[in-house]
């Protein structure tokens, strides 16, 4: 098998391109049909729990899967933009796409002075770093009563605001529908901006930090600086997710956020491949769409996360994304290299 | 005033003592596999379930039950290293076998969610309420009593397996240097396989007897095992010593702040303490310096 | 076998702002009992290579750690072409113009041997910030060219033809080849070489040398801990002898051989 490592290698410049573009044109189709095929608010509101979902795994695998950082608290990340742009919009009344920004920003810099706290740790300190820190912020939204109203939690959150074009129909996320469209519509974005971060130098440097810190500092490359920006850019997307999910669910409670959200998140990453960008997205489909497929049969949702978890680590760490280059691989097509960190 | 310290010193030892049990399970695998084990907390979970169907369903003696969970937590541990650890460990990556346990663990709590249902269950054990007066007008249930005898009772038992009998130095000589280890004689995977079941039997103990104090429902395991890893890393990672006083810190710690500040803030209390740890002396209390060779 | 394609020429024709060009005074570090390095002091002239020897644990790769940043000094300073590194992180002392390999391989084994060495050049990529978001014009130059540089890489130590192999699968002389040219990626003006020898045969030591010489004609400078006598002896135009983290005796390559203190200090593993 000769095409694997740089991506730069496996195919050449113009015909990764227009595979990209390709690829972007048939998800932009499936986006704008999903809706039109499933009418019913049941599975439009799966639709954007998965896009959601999809949202919140890309962003952990930049900082778990590429830049190699045991982030176990991502959950906090998710809560604290659900929170902050709900309390900005409701307390402060600022507009929402304002609101929108601020959270992110805001997880971002939770985010970023994780890392900077965490700078010095390795690995399983700083997976236990991530995770007290989770419950640290689930504690706060639980406790601070006067600000998040604990575990009675805040109803009655506005979706987003109307968008009134000049000659267009009014478009209002009141809906499942549009609300889909822009959820989707976004997790799209992140992942194309991710797409392109992850094929420059800045993925390199992230993988070769992933790789061996050690080596990556012998070659210039500022460890500390970019593990922050990954953690950074990882938190920001989650914020993202929750001033979504905030602004389409309609209430919020802290226990939205306990870190067991943290670990179905993780699951999403491992599950479809983590150290890929396409992986996450398959993770997070599979995991989301499938208990739902079973819910005849009761509550086996988390059993198949932790059964998923477990059997993948054990028999195909690489996920999805893995199995789908063995089966390629068996039947002797090469792999189309359209995503970075598709290696080997 | 003294009364209540007093009584909350007392309370704070009780929990504190418990947790040195499920912490020192997890230090013990730590320092020997560099590992760690996030399926640990279910242990002590199921160990409280078995301590309960012994004791209501089956009918048996609760003092008994205890001896039952430590058998149950040494089959989990056992089968929790051949199944997970064991099979990755060739694979050497740090990331792997813990996010495995992850998947165990959410398996675990899970499943026993579909099984015993999410309403908890009262343990009551037929020491619970009586009660014995001590000093100074405080008081100590029974129950409280026998954790505090049979955690004392063990965790001396087991230190002094690891400083003196031949087993104990060959399980911290395989944590400071597995290959030299082997070299030597002793084959580091079954002495892997004997932390396990050992961390794990100290769990299904700490289960049964937690079971009466804690709400016990199929994530009773959760909220301690962040807690544990808290002490872990607070005492320092495979250092026994430091779990020791670390765990009886945090009981205290916890008890104190109940009564003094308020129950909800525990938590916030101890993983502040934690991250404030984390910041200064990762190492823990004491220091264990692990140079990386270049 | 072509040279390199070296530093821009603004780098190496830098004037010597100092006669030596890397200079480190009364170095000492010590990891907790152990006094690893004490009071080492080193002179390096432009261009010429500098041999660090002395026996198992005499402290020359914590020297050279030393030197290249992973570790910071508890005492001394160092000097590289007028600028104090003490204080300076590893990652610093790259752009100046440092680079070092590892004794114990430290390749990204899941990238390919041109990954790898695309992955050393850093330091050298000319994008402007927005362009790594939208990859621009520029983004496409920067990419050709850095590959294309890689590949030149590549042909000086030998493996072009491994090109995309993936860095694991390759033979442990071929992975110590590789592990030099990414050091080299980094248009380095001073190359600090931990132990490049070991494990070599005989022919890739040749090959090994020969590469040393070509840098040399070059203009770079090389600093290299060796256990390899022969090599030493053969391509080192200065040597420090180190034994037990201190300074024992420094000399040309012969006044080494001949010194009777060295030779006690080897007891015989010198022929």
């Amino acid at each position: 098998m000769s095409s694997e490592g740089h991506p730069a290698l496996a195919v050449p410049p113009d015909r990764a391109w227009i595979n990209r573009r390709g690829w972007f044109f048939v998800v932009a189709v499936i986006i704008a049909v999903l809706p039109l095929v499933f009418q019913d608010s049941y599975w439009r509101t799966n639709l954007i729990v998965c896009a959601l979902n999809v949202m919140l795994a890309i962003g952990l695998d930049f900082i778990l899967g590429y830049a190699g950082q045991l982030n176990l608290g991502h959950s906090a990340f998710y809560g604290i933009g659900a929170y902050a742009s709900t309390l900005l919009i409701m307390k402060l009344g600022v507009p929402f796409w304002m609101a929108f920004v601020s959270a992110m920003a805001l997880s971002s810099a939770a985010g970023m002075a994780l890392s900077i706290f965490a700078v010095r740790l390795r690995g399983h300190y700083l997976a236990i770093a991530s995770l007290g820190f989770a419950v640290i912020v689930h504690q706060v939204l639980l406790n601070w009563i006067s600000l998040t109203q604990g575990p009675l939690g805040i109803y009655a959150i506005k979706p987003p605001p109307d968008i009134a074009l000049p000659g267009v129909p009014v478009i209002s996320f009141a809906g499942t529908g549009n609300m889909f469209y822009l959820v989707a519509g976004f997790a799209l974005l992140f992942y194309l901006l991710l797409d392109q971060l992850v094929r420059s130098p800045i993925g390199e440097a992230l993988t070769a930090i992933r790789e061996d810190e050690v080596s990556a500092a012998s070659f210039g490359i500022n460890c500390t600086a970019w593990k922050v920006f990954a953690f950074g850019v990882g938190s920001a997307l989650a914020g993202a997710a929750g001033a979504f999910y905030a602004s389409f669910v309609g209430t919020l409670v802290p226990d939205a956020f306990i870190i067991t959200e943290s670990f179905t998140i993780l699951a999403m990453v491992i599950v479809g491949g983590m150290g890929t960008l396409i992986g996450p997205v398959w993770g997070a489909i599979l995991l989301t769409i499938l208990p739902e497929l079973l819910r005849g049969f009761g509550d086996l949702r988390l059993v198949l996360y932790g059964a998923a978890l477990t059997l993948v680590v054990l028999f195909m760490p690489g996920g999805i994304v893995q199995a789908v280059q063995m089966l390629r691989a068996r039947l002797g097509r090469l792999p189309i290299a359209t995503h970075a960190g598709t290696r080997q | 005033m003294l009364t209540v310290a007093l009584q909350q010193g007392i309370n704070g030892i009780v929990v504190g003592s418990l947790y040195v049990l499920v912490a020192l399970g997890l230090t013990l695998i730590y320092g020997v596999l560099v590992q760690i084990n996030f399926a640990h907390a279910d242990v002590v979970t199921i160990g409280a379930f078995a301590a309960y169907f012994f004791t209501f369903v089956f009918g048996g003696n609760y003092l008994v039950s205890i001896g039952i969970a430590l058998m149950v937590g040494a089959a989990l541990g056992w089968l929790v290293n051949a199944a997970i650890f064991a099979p990755l460990r060739e694979r050497g990556s740090e990331l792997l076998p813990l996010i495995a346990t992850i998947g165990v663990s959410i398996l675990l709590q899970n499943a026993m969610l579909l099984w015993f249902g999410p309403i908890p269950y009262a343990f009551d054990s037929p020491y619970s309420n009586k009660v014995m007066r001590l000093w100074g007008g405080t008081f100590i249930t029974w129950q409280n009593l026998i954790i505090i005898l049979v955690s004392t009772l063990t965790i001396a038992l087991l230190y002094a397996f690891m400083k003196f009998t031949f087993m104990g130095k060959a399980l911290r000589a395989v944590a400071q240097d597995r290959e030299t280890a082997g070299l030597m004689g002793i084959n580091p995977n079954q002495l892997i396989m004997l932390t396990f079941v050992i961390a794990s039997a100290l769990a299904g103990m700490g289960g049964a007897m937690l079971g009466p104090i804690l709400v016990l429902t199929p994530f009773a395991g959760t909220s301690v095992i962040v807690k544990a890893f808290a002490i872990v890393i607070i005492g320092g990672f495979g250092n026994v010593e430091g779990t020791i006083i670390a765990g009886l810190a945090v009981g205290l710690i916890e008890s104190f702040t109940t009564q003094l500040v308020n129950p909800g803030l525990t938590d916030l209390v101890v993983f502040t303490l934690l991250l404030l740890m984390l910041a200064f002396r990762p190492t823990g209390l004491i220091a264990e310096k692990r140079e990386e060779n270049v | 076998m072509t040279a390199p394609h070296l530093p821009a020429p603004e780098v190496q024709a830098r004037p010597a702002s100092t006669a030596t060009f890397f200079c480190g005074e009364g170095l000492h570090k010590r990891f907790g009992g152990v006094q690893a390095v004490r009071d080492i002091s080193l002179n390096v002239p432009r261009g010429s290579v500098f041999a660090i020897i002395g026996p198992n644990g005499a402290g020359k790769s914590t020297l050279l750690n030393l030197m290249s940043g992973l570790y910071q000094p508890d005492a001394g300073r160092m000097i590289f072409d007028g600028v104090e590194l003490v204080g300076l992180p590893a990652h610093k002392r790259v752009r100046l113009g440092l680079a070092r390999t590892f004794q114990k391989l430290r390749l990204f084994k899941q990238l390919s041997v041109l990954g790898n060495v695309i992955a050393a050049s850093h330091i050298h990529h000319e994008i402007p910030a927005w362009q790594y978001v939208v990859h621009g014009a520029a983004f496409g130059r920067d990419h050709a060219r850095c590959r294309a540089q890689a590949i030149k890489l590549l042909g000086f130590v030998g493996l072009e033809r491994r090109a995309s192999m993936r860095a694991a699968s390759l033979a442990y002389g071929e992975q110590r080849m590789l592990e030099l040219g990414r050091a080299l990626a980094t248009s380095p003006r001073l190359l600090m070489l931990d132990e490049p020898a070991a494990g070599l045969n005989a022919a890739e030591v040749e090959l090994l040398l020969e590469r040393i010489r070509l840098l040399r004609e070059c203009g770079m400078t090389i600093i290299v801990v060796e256990h390899n006598m022969d090599l030493v002896m053969k391509i080192s135009d200065r040597v420090l002898v180190m034994d037990y983290g201190q300074h024992l005796f420094a000399g040309t390559p012969a006044e080494v051989q001949a010194n009777p203190s060295v030779i006690a200090a080897y007891l015989g593993a010198m022929t």
